[in-house]
């Protein structure tokens, strides 16, 4: 009977805090609900009840199946975290479609499943059809899942659900964010929480102001502006409209949600520090250092060649269409404020390839960004730096680099090593993406450019993704947001954890 | 037979281009002006689509985005052009469909390099409605199902951890 029992505790463990995790978005179901209540949509309010009972019943039922962990008697090790956060992720991309396909707006299952991945991974690209005549209440939800995402489910679990968190840490850890605020991971999760909320309140009453001006009714602006907060701060790239920013056809508008989207891709440590009063660290920081730089050199290269070529003259036009987009892909929100096929058509290959690097490189580590961060490029090139002066220096000297990230780090090569790695990963599934595209017959270009936006979690579009690209497409390109939101460990754990089970059935059998 | 095929040759023909002419003169879709957005800059082209959202009025001008199932665009029109419009698109409307004559830009100037259109004629070919909410018994009875046995759930988990505590 013991022997029964630790051979089934690691599904008791997985099962109990993936339940916990599917619970708490569960309940975030209620906002949407009410919204449709308010508004009167009867249908959408329907549709969130039936996916609120759904996920209820899987929720709980996967709690009731691994009760024997609650109260933390058992110990979650590290595996376990990985898992936990990357099957919580694959579970809720199925209930939370439910209201996509109920609504009609989704072609089929896996189209709803890519837009709530699209969602969930702040990436931004959507398969939903007919966004103009979209409920308030699924348009709520879509934007709900990107702004939830981007901060994560589980720090969301663990902040307001957490009362029998033990391994909490590891969960948190498997869902992309290693930053410890303070001590204790939970009171972590809350500060991201309070961080997010102040900019939720102050964003959104900015974009709902501006929105008045420029023409939107009170409502329609209040809901516009929570909903392209939301977007924006979690670098998602969602909008209620089909034309993306360009419906707003406002400067303003663009100015506030580009001001959003750069303070979303920003690490969360460095805003607790600047809260805190050190100011110094906007400055020191080689996260946003490495971003200025990036950022700098790839809005010049483009403006440089689109004026030459005659797309753009003026510089207002530059700034709204070139650096909007440019830090859009930069910082992996998504935001167009052109459409996709201008990119193909008047961009040129050098557009794109820039765009490409500004995707892949992304934003900071532990933000809302995707890509393979700052802090990593800062890193690699502080590593590549540091062997160079290691060989031309004499033997005898022994140099310690050093690199600040809110506090002095020694530059050690583990470190290095472990940056350079997950940036090769990204660029094997970047490889492999593309390789997929050009298989289908996209020309290169395109398929990079849309290789880049999936796996960096950016969600700008070059006309690829469409309701009518092959399926196995649309499954590839699910893998990479999820991949490369979750930053690969954590998926590679799943996928060891569920291949060793089957190997222990066949040896078994 | 040559002289009377001459005639009518001429006459084809010159059918033919009032044909293409003619067809220049009507509407060309959203994703076509953007596809070829070098080629109709700054051109007088017509589009028709169903108006979407609300207008967004600056002033004296307004802006009216369009959508015609290929894509969205933005209109830049007479405050009162707009006002002709009675419904706008969404969840509870189906906007009016409007046909829009006006000259298109690929980068204007006067808008920071917006893709729009400049409208000079605008005209209603079909009124929009409100949608009805329709529910389906089936709806209802499922969810109150699922609704029902959630709770239900709930409780038994709720019971079985509060049976361990004690």
């Amino acid at each position: 009977m013991q022997n029964i029992k630790t051979r089934y505790l690691s599904f008791y463990i997985i099962s109990y805090y993936t339940g916990y995790i599917i619970v708490g978005t569960a309940f975030l179901m209620a906002i949407p609900l009410i919204t449709s209540l308010l508004m009167g949509e009867w249908n959408p309010a329907l549709d969130f009840v039936i996916s609120m009972s759904v996920a209820l019943i899987v929720g709980y039922l996967m709690m009731t199946l691994g009760r024997r962990t609650r109260k933390g008697e058992v110990q979650v090790d590290w595996k376990y975290g990985f898992i936990i956060a990357a099957l919580s992720w694959i579970v809720l991309m199925f209930l939370s479609s439910i209201p996509y396909l109920l609504s009609g707006h989704s072609k089929s299952l896996l189209d709803g499943c890519f837009d709530v991945m699209s969602g969930f991974t702040t990436t931004g690209l959507v398969l939903t059809q007919d966004l103009d005549h979209l409920s308030t209440g699924l348009n709520m939800w879509r934007h709900i899942l990107t702004f939830i995402g981007g901060q994560g489910m589980v720090v969301l679990a663990l902040s307001f659900l957490g009362k029998h968190m033990g391994g909490a840490y590891k969960m948190y850890c498997g869902e992309g964010k290693d930053i410890k605020l303070v001590p204790n991971v939970k009171d972590t999760t809350r500060i991201i929480w309070k961080i997010s909320m102040i900019y939720l309140l102050v964003g959104t009453v900015a974009l709902w102001i501006c929105g008045m001006f420029i023409g939107l009714k009170p409502l329609s602006a209040l809901f516009h502006g929570l909903n392209m907060f939301e977007s924006a701060w979690s670098t998602g790239g969602f909008a209620p409209n089909t034309q993306n920013m360009m419906y707003y056809h406002s400067f303003a508008y663009e100015i506030i949600t580009m001001i959003l989207f750069v303070l979303g891709s920003l690490n969360f440590g460095l805003h607790y520090a600047v809260w805190q009063g050190k100011k110094k660290e906007l400055l020191k920081n080689i996260e946003i250092q490495s971003f200025v730089i990036t950022s700098f050199a790839l809005t010049a290269f483009v403006v440089l060649k689109l004026s030459q070529s005659g797309v753009y003259t003026d510089a207002v036009s530059a700034f709204r269409r070139v650096v909007y987009n440019v830090l859009s892909a930069h910082t992996t929100t998504g935001f167009g404020s052109v459409y996709a096929q201008q990119f193909a058509h008047e961009w040129g290959d050098f557009g794109i390839l820039i765009m490409v690097i500004a995707m892949l490189i992304g934003g900071s580590a532990c933000s809302t960004a995707g890509g393979f961060k700052g802090l990593r490029v800062g890193i690699v090139f502080k590593g590549i730096i540091a062997d160079i002066k290691k060989i031309l220096s004499p033997e005898r000297n022994i140099r310690v680099e050093k690199y600040h990230h809110v506090k002095d780090y020694v530059l050690e090569d583990p470190t290095v090593k472990g940056a350079a790695l997950i940036i090769v990963c990204y660029m094997v599934l970047f490889g492999i993406t593309t390789l997929l595209g050009t298989f289908y017959g996209y020309p290169l270009a395109q398929s990079a450019f849309e290789a880049a936006s999936v796996s960096g979690n950016v969600g700008l579009s070059i006309g690829v993704t469409s309701a009518s690209m092959p399926a196995m497409m649309k499954v590839q390109y699910i893998l990479a947001m999820y991949l490369g939101r979750l930053e690969f460990i954590s998926v590679f754990a799943l996928f060891g954890f569920v291949i060793g089970g089957v190997k222990k059935l066949c040896v078994k059998h | 037979m040559c002289k009377t095929l001459k005639p009518m040759m001429i006459a084809a023909v010159i059918s033919l281009c009032f044909i293409i002419s003619a067809n220049a003169e009507e509407t060309v879709s959203i994703n076509s002006l953007v596809d070829d957005a070098e080629t109709y800059d700054n051109q007088k082209v017509t589009v028709e689509g169903e108006a979407i959202g609300e207008v967004l009025e600056r002033g004296d001008y307004a802006w009216v985005n369009i959508n015609d199932g290929t894509n969205a665009i933005g209109i830049w029109m007479k405050t009162s052009d707009a006002e002709i419009i009675k419904y706008f698109g969404d969840y509870k409307h189906v906007g009016d469909t409007v046909r829009i004559t006006g000259v298109f830009s690929r980068n204007c100037t006067e808008h920071g390099g917006d893709v729009d259109i400049h409208s000079v004629a605008i005209e209603i070919v079909k009124t929009g409605r409100a949608v009805q909410d329709e529910i389906s018994d089936a709806k209802i009875v499922i969810a109150v199902v699922l609704l029902c046995t959630a709770a239900l759930i709930t409780l038994i988990y709720l019971k079985i951890t509060k049976n361990k505590k004690q």
